[in-house]
């Protein structure tokens, strides 16, 4: 059982730098001891982390690795799988999202998500952006709707190459672009904190640097969590690492750290190229 | 060939200039060839077949839709009615014409204008003309008027100039009559909406289509009200709520094998089921209607499934990714773009129960029915059944009216598709 001492060695690492990892005033969501089984399978062992507001957080690690499966805990999208089951205690902002209590509609519009795949809807460009804010009554008038249509599609860098043709399907725009309309959809929601599933591993590398240009620019404004498989991109986009590997957090730490100084051997390993 | 497989160690260069590789290139596109000749084959086979039933249906229902008409003058104001056109305003109106004795009028002015026997040249039910005549014109009451009557069958069948195979004397006398008749002018062949504006009749010259026609429509009507709803909410809930167990995949067998039930054992059902468990009135719409509802729901839910599993899961991810409810992602985006699915479905569902004869025959709806329903639940009859019942009868007058009837099926069922496919349409450009 080299792994599971390997797990508990990983969250007690940090504590022995004196200070935590991520500053308590921009802690945003907190994991604590989350298990999550499908069926009779584990496929998060025990993991335990913090997410802060200030920085991008990447999610590195072998495919299978339960990296995925890890951040759709965090808006309960593994909620739509009926075989999942998910233990332990996941916070945001100390409200407990499994809590009976806890909305899940209002849990992701407040942690919005964007896919591995671009997943826009059938519709036009206007109304993919227009219906989060829609449904969730957050526009008084059409005017104000349009104002958070603009704004979203501004800030996801796609206004200027889409906005006169906001009526057309958003289906017609290329990879690159159905990606920025599928951020600018999470976006239009105000969302505290956005989980991006691979974004870039279905685009081009330019689309690519686009979309790595872009989270740049949203750090800060959003909580980002980004999963990845490309370590490259993790070093480019992120300011923290999380390393998984077999369901377990293996290590976690400031990004630089973590691929030049790895604690655990096993990442040094992953990130040597050893194993992926 | 020798040659070639002469190497087993090593393979030669692939000579693709040699004969036996020409011959096999050619017969590959000789049997592409064939192939696309088969099948267009097929094609034009189909259409021939469709061609033919369309030229007969339309060539023999063609005179279904005319009518034999002859001459009649009517001296309205010799008559013994005696009602002022001015009475005819009040409110007793109806029942001053119905008491009015308008079938004598047209026996006296029949024996009068073509002798003793006139009455044979005329259908048995022609003196109701007068009475709808003077209904729409009461000043006819004081004049002297000539009206088109409908002709009996006899003189339609002269008119047709078919004397029977059996050339009987009276057939021969009949044929004589209606040459007299037509030189005189005093015969016409006249498009008549009689057919599509009246019941069925004993009397082929009078039968219409108008009961069969709304009893059709009103059967339809409660079909889809209850087939559509509960067909696409079962569909819904199988697809999106149920729960993975036994009793789910029961139920999923058993709609499976409900659409592929033969039609006559869901009329059984109907029968025992509405009529002696329920008493609902016997050849009523809404029995018709219902018993058809339960043949078309299977072939709904089963479209509905395969549509609401055809969106993919890629769409639901991204409305719930943005916080949309279960039931919003289902009525924002997975109903929406599986309708054109659901609609093929009940496009198809519906087709075959406006068709459907044999169960209808169980619950009663063919039963002779003269008057076209007013409602769910008078006595009706239905297209098909209407054929059928035509198609039946010994009086040859009926052939025509068979076949016109069938052209009012195949319309019926084309305009109810055209609906639906534009329908169908309409919400795929949306999305």
């Amino acid at each position: 059982m080299n792994d599971a001492t390997d797990t508990q060695a990983a969250p007690e690492a940090k504590p022995a730098t004196d200070e935590p990892l991520v500053d308590p005033a921009s802690l945003k969501m907190t994991a604590r001891n989350v298990d999550v089984y499908y069926g009779d399978k584990q496929a998060i062992d025990d993991v335990s982390i913090d997410i802060g507001m200030d920085n991008v957080t990447a999610f590195i690690g072998p495919s299978g690795c339960g990296k995925s499966t890890f951040l759709r805990t965090l808006n309960r999208m593994n909620d739509t799988i009926p075989i999942a089951r998910t233990s332990g205690q996941i916070e945001l902002d100390g409200e407990d999202i499994y809590d009976p209590d806890m909305d899940v509609v209002q849990l992701r519009a407040r942690v919005g998500m964007v896919f591995q795949k671009p997943n826009p809807f059938p519709k036009s460009i206007y109304e993919n952006v227009a219906y989060g804010p829609r449904i969730h009554g957050l526009a008084g008038s059409k005017s104000e709707l349009d104002q958070i249509v603009e704004k979203s599609l501004i800030r996801a860098g796609l206004f200027e190459e889409v906005k006169d043709r906001l009526d057309d399907s958003g289906t017609a725009l290329s990879g690159g672009q159905q990606q920025r309309l599928c951020i600018a959809r999470a976006i239009a929601v105000d969302p505290e904190v956005i989980l991006m599933d691979e974004p870039c591993s279905a685009l081009d590398p330019i689309a690519t640097a686009k979309i790595e240009e872009l989270i740049h620019e949203l750090r800060g404004k959003y909580a980002i969590v980004i999963v990845t498989h490309n370590m490259q991109q993790a070093a480019r986009v992120s300011q923290r690492t999380a390393f998984f590997h077999l369901g377990n957090l293996v290590e976690y730490g400031e990004t630089s750290e973590l691929f030049t100084n790895p604690h655990q051997e096993r990442t040094k390993d992953y990130i040597t190229g050893r194993y992926g | 060939m020798n040659a070639t497989t002469a190497s087993t160690d090593g393979r030669q260069p692939t000579d693709w200039k040699t004969d036996a590789m020409q011959r096999r290139i050619r017969a590959r596109y000789r049997a592409e060839k064939r192939f696309r000749f088969y099948g267009l084959a097929a094609v034009f086979l189909s259409a021939g077949f469709l061609a033919f039933l369309l030229f007969t249906m339309v060539s023999s229902g063609a005179r279904g839709f005319t009518q034999v008409q002859i001459a009649l003058p009517v001296d309205f104001a010799a008559s013994n009615i005696v009602i002022e056109p001015e009475q005819l305003d009040g409110n007793d109106r109806e029942q001053l014409l119905a008491l009015a004795d308008f079938q004598g009028l047209a026996q006296e002015s029949m024996v009068a204008a073509y002798g003793d026997d006139g009455q044979a040249l005329f259908s048995n039910g022609a003196w109701v003309q007068l009475r709808n005549a003077v209904s729409d014109d009461p000043t006819l009451l004081n004049r002297s008027e000539v009206i088109w009557m409908p002709a009996s069958t006899e003189i339609d069948f002269a008119a047709r100039g078919d004397a029977g195979e059996n050339q009987s004397e009276e057939r021969l006398a009949m044929m004589e009559r209606y040459q007299a008749l037509e030189e005189a002018g005093q015969v016409r062949s006249a498009l008549s909406w009689t057919f599509l504006t009246m019941g069925d009749s004993s009397d082929p010259t009078l039968a219409g289509i108008w009961g069969a026609l709304k009893g059709s429509l009103f059967t339809m009507l409660v079909t889809l009200a209850l087939a559509f709803p509960i067909g696409v909410l079962a569909a819904v809930y199988l697809e999106e709520y149920a729960p993975q167990n036994r009793w789910t995949d029961i139920i999923e067998v058993s709609i499976n094998n409900l659409a592929a039930v033969p039609s006559i054992i869901f009329g059984l059902l109907g029968l025992a089921i509405f009529l002696n468990t329920f008493h609902l009135p016997r050849s009523a719409a809404i029995v018709g209607g219902l018993t058809l509802a339960l043949m078309t729901m299977p072939v709904i839910v089963i479209a509905g499934r395969n549509a609401i599993k055809s969106v993919p899961p890629s769409i639901r991810d991204a409305a719930l990714g943005v916080g949309a409810s279960p039931v919003q992602v289902l009525t924002h985006h997975v109903l929406p773009l599986s309708l054109p699915g659901i609609l093929t479905g009940t496009i198809i569902g519906m087709s075959r129960a406006l068709g459907e004869t044999a169960p209808l025959l169980l619950i009663g709806m063919r039963a002779f029915v003269p008057s076209p329903p007013d409602g769910l639940t008078d006595p009706a009859t239905v297209l098909p059944v209407q054929i059928f019942l035509w198609s039946d009868e010994l009086n040859p007058g009926f052939v025509e009216k068979t076949s016109a009837a069938i052209i009012v099926l195949l319309v019926f069922l084309l305009v109810m598709n055209g609906l639906a496919i534009w329908l169908r349409n309409k919400y795929e450009q949306r999305w």
